[in-house]
């Protein structure tokens, strides 16, 4: 039995990039599916649940921005990080910023909000005292109360994203009139195989609402 | 659809894509063999005069993407790899002849083609030293080279067309251990592309070409991926897409402008040629200004009557359904290209929102250029007119305002009143920004010709400052070394309770040596001032201590309005005369 839930998100920016296009980012249009596991995964989670995103809706028209932003070009390495907690000293674990720059524009949404349905599935690691009721209790109350594990992010975690739980007899609010062909887009990244590949999907936007596949469904290419 | 997937399909529908494997490049100078591997004939290939020169394209196998190593091309590549001579000092030209000589010899060694095995020939017996020995020209140096059997050197069959080069290229592009994925542009699985081809002709970025998709920082990958592996593109979708921007970005191609700094390919996809070239050329003219490559009588009939608000229907038919069109702005960051924006929408949403951008522009009396391109509005927003000034976001804002019917980038209007009360200048492109801004982000009403019933404080100060300036030209002729307007126009349009007075006092002074020689004149300028001021109130403040941004852009319109009226033919005195065009 897999319970649905409709949780809205907005946000003032969101950047959901496309993996071809990381460096200087562009987002997607429309946010995909697994940023929205990712929202749901902040708001609760646990390794006896798994959640599968069916639909997102979109509510506010799509608009970019470009932004640029001065980073850094290298990420702290894990061996340089092992041998100094072996060795017990600092040397060399270091990035000079000024040597380092790199000023990369971002082409990111500006105002979004979405509806996201989705269910959670329960998982080979649940326990005896485990049942998707007491899961589905234990979101709603959260998503109620604004409680979560770190804050929910749009794409990145610099674009917070607001959050706010449908109860089952609202009405779910008119998402934009628009039809687009998003083109391939990313489902999700498959951790349980090694290379950690890509899935993706044929994307449509229809009447504003986005149907996401499901996880063993032939839409998926890989 | 995603930016790379649209170039994929208009790589597909290009004539002259070069096969899956090769690609278009400029060739320079060609070496004709004879069988036994002597050298029959060098042939300057390029065309044009003196520094000029410029050298064909042709489909050659696809050279391998050289950063900082040796990799030597299959069967062409420049003098260094060729002939081990370079222009410059090079520091390991005989490393890169070693390896060209080696990675032929290895591959071609055992075949039995005349051609190739000509070629084996050459390259033995060649030393770098013959290069001067023989005498040839200077200017080969650095050049492209390609080869071609004596015999066949007139009927253009180079050594790369030959059948058996063919098949052994074809067999060498396929080698290496290639990891397969889906490709994120056509859905299939496919062997993903290492590296991606580049990208050359973007102004600004590097001349050995750049790239949309790179990741040669290690704080550009995820999940432990290397290189292309974190965005699989097949080989082929990733040498269609590149060598479909490379077309659209040679230098005199018809499918591209640059605004700002931002290299900006269109194209339309559309069922036949004509009605492609007919879209493309209408965005051409009406972004990119007037064209001499482009016969503007009809596409200027289009644009004019699209500026009217003519419907689509009306005006050209077959650009109303199923056309296609697609605008990418691309902007260099050294070895990068960002994407600045990127429209692909039907043409008919094109044409409406270039409707809506005419209209807000509308200014009577228009400027001279009846299409003016967007960077000649452009260079008005930078400092002394000059293009790489142009504050680098606010040209790729604009653009996609105008394309996608946005609110215009607050950053115009800022720019734009800077550069006014720096140079002092407001002419017609500058108050029809203006204009377009308070128009469509502040949804003000603004005349688009002298408004004589205008009461707002930023217009009808404009128009007074404009007679004030009149009135002192007819009291000291044109020839004034600084005139009220250099000294006065900033502070009148951002202060004008500290300057107006000053004004006023100084105009008296003027009006009586008017006076004195044209007493007529003088009482035309006097009625001017009174029936601008008959309109201020005094109870409302007519001279704010400040105005705001707004009231300030106002300001330029009434002036200019107010100024070009002067510039008229002369009209009957007492007919009270709207702007006409």
């Amino acid at each position: 039995m897999s319970y649905g839930i409709r949780l809205k998100v907005s946000g003032a920016h969101a950047c959901f990039t496309r993996p071809e296009m990381k460096v200087e980012r562009v987002s997607y249009d429309v946010m995909t599916p697994s940023a929205a596991r990712g929202i749901l995964e902040a708001i609760h989670w646990k390794p006896a649940i798994r959640w599968v995103v069916d639909r997102i809706h979109v509510l506010e028209p799509i608009r970019f921005q470009s932004i640029r932003r001065n980073e850094v070009g290298h990420k702290a390495p894990a061996g340089k990080i092992k041998s100094a907690m072996k060795s017990g000293s600092l040397e060399g674990l270091h990035i000079l910023v000024d040597e380092d720059r790199q000023q990369r524009a971002s082409t990111v949404l500006i105002n979004v909000a979405y509806v996201i349905e989705a269910h959670f599935e329960m998982t080979g690691k649940a326990g005896p005292e485990d049942n998707p009721a007491k899961h589905a209790d234990m979101f709603s109350r959260r998503a109620a109360s604004g409680q979560c594990f770190h804050q929910p992010c749009l794409g990145t975690r610099e674009f917070p994203a607001a959050f706010e739980l449908l109860p089952e007899d609202a009405k779910l609010p008119v998402a934009i009139a628009e039809d687009r062909d998003l083109g391939f887009m990313l489902w999700d990244i498959d951790h349980a195989v090694a290379g950690r590949p890509s899935l993706f999907f044929r994307a449509r936007l229809d009447k504003g609402v986005l149907e996401v596949p499901l996880p063993d469904s032939p839409e998926i290419r890989r | 659809m995603t930016i790379l997937a649209a170039l994929n399909k208009a790589y597909g529908r290009m004539q002259d894509a070069a096969p899956f494997g090769y690609s278009q490049e400029k060739i320079g100078f060609l070496i004709s063999l004879n069988d036994d591997g002597l050298v029959a004939s060098v042939t300057d290939l390029r065309t044009g005069e003196g520094k000029k020169k410029a050298a064909p394209l042709m489909p050659v196998p696809r050279p391998g993407k050289r950063t900082a190593g040796i990799a030597p091309n299959f069967l062409w590549d420049k003098t260094s790899y060729v002939l081990g001579v370079t222009a410059g000092e090079g520091k390991r030209v005989l490393e890169e002849h070693k390896a060209f000589k080696e990675r032929h010899l290895e591959s071609l060694a055992n075949g039995d083609d005349t051609g190739l095995q000509a070629l084996v020939r050459f390259l033995s017996a060649w030393k770098p030293e013959r290069f001067d020995e023989l005498g040839w020209s200077e200017e080969m140096k650095d050049q492209n080279i390609a080869f071609a059997l004596e015999a066949d050197r007139h009927a253009r069959i180079y050594l790369h067309d030959r059948d058996a080069a063919r098949a052994i290229w074809a067999r060498l592009a396929a080698e290496g251990d290639k990891t397969e994925a889906i490709c994120l542009v056509t859905g299939e699985m496919s062997p993903v592309a290492r590296l991606h081809p580049a990208i050359k002709g973007v102004w600004g970025a590097q001349s050995s070409g750049a790239s949309i998709v790179s990741f040669n920082l290690d704080a550009f990958t995820s999940y432990g991926h290397e290189q292309g592996d974190n965005a699989p593109v097949s080989e082929g979708a990733a040498a269609a897409y590149t060598g479909a921007l490379n077309k659209y970005l040679e230098a005199g191609s018809k499918n591209r402008i640059q605004i700002g700094d931002a290299s900006t390919v269109f194209w339309a996809d559309a069922s036949d040629a004509e009605t492609t070239e007919l879209a493309e050329d209408i965005f051409a003219v009406g972004i990119g200004g007037a064209n001499e490559k482009i016969e503007t009588e009809l596409v200027g009939a289009c644009l004019t009557r699209i500026r009217h608000g003519e419907p689509m229907a009306d005006i050209a038919p077959q650009l109303t359904k199923g056309v296609r069109f697609h605008v990418l702005g691309l902007a260099p960051n050294a070895a990068r290209l960002s994407v600045r924006y990127w429209f692909d929408n039907d043409f008919g949403v094109l044409a409406g929102n270039f409707r809506r951008y005419f209209t807000d522009m509308q200014i009577a009396p228009p400027p001279r250029d009846p299409f003016p391109g967007l960077w000649r509005y452009l260079t008005e927003t930078a400092v002394l007119g000059k293009r790489e000034n142009v504050p680098p976001n606010l040209a790729g804002e604009w653009l996609r305002s105008i394309l996608t019917g946005s609110p215009y980038p607050q950053t115009l209007l800022a720019t734009v009143l800077m550069r006014t009360r720096s140079d002092k200048t407001v002419d017609a492109l500058r108050a029809q920004m203006l204009k377009a801004i308070l128009i469509r982000n502040f949804n003000r009403e603004v005349p688009v010709a002298l408004d004589l019933e205008n009461r707002n404080k930023g217009y009808v100060l404009g128009r007074l400052f404009a007679v004030y300036e009149q009135v002192q030209t007819a009291a000291l002729g044109s020839k004034v070394n600084a005139t009220i307007k250099d000294k006065f126009y900033g502070a009148a349009s951002a202060q004008p309770r500290k300057v107006f007075a000053l004004l006023d006092k100084g105009s008296a002074n003027h009006l009586s040596k008017v006076g004195k020689q044209s007493p007529g004149w003088r009482i035309n300028l006097e009625r001017s001032i009174a029936s601008i001021m008959a309109i201020m109130e005094p109870a409302d403040d007519p001279f704010p201590s400040s105005l705001s941004a707004q009231e300030q852009a106002l300001f330029a319109v009434g002036y200019y309005h107010q100024r070009s009226e002067f510039f008229k033919p002369k009209q009957v005195q007492d007919t009270e005369s709207e702007g006409d065009e």
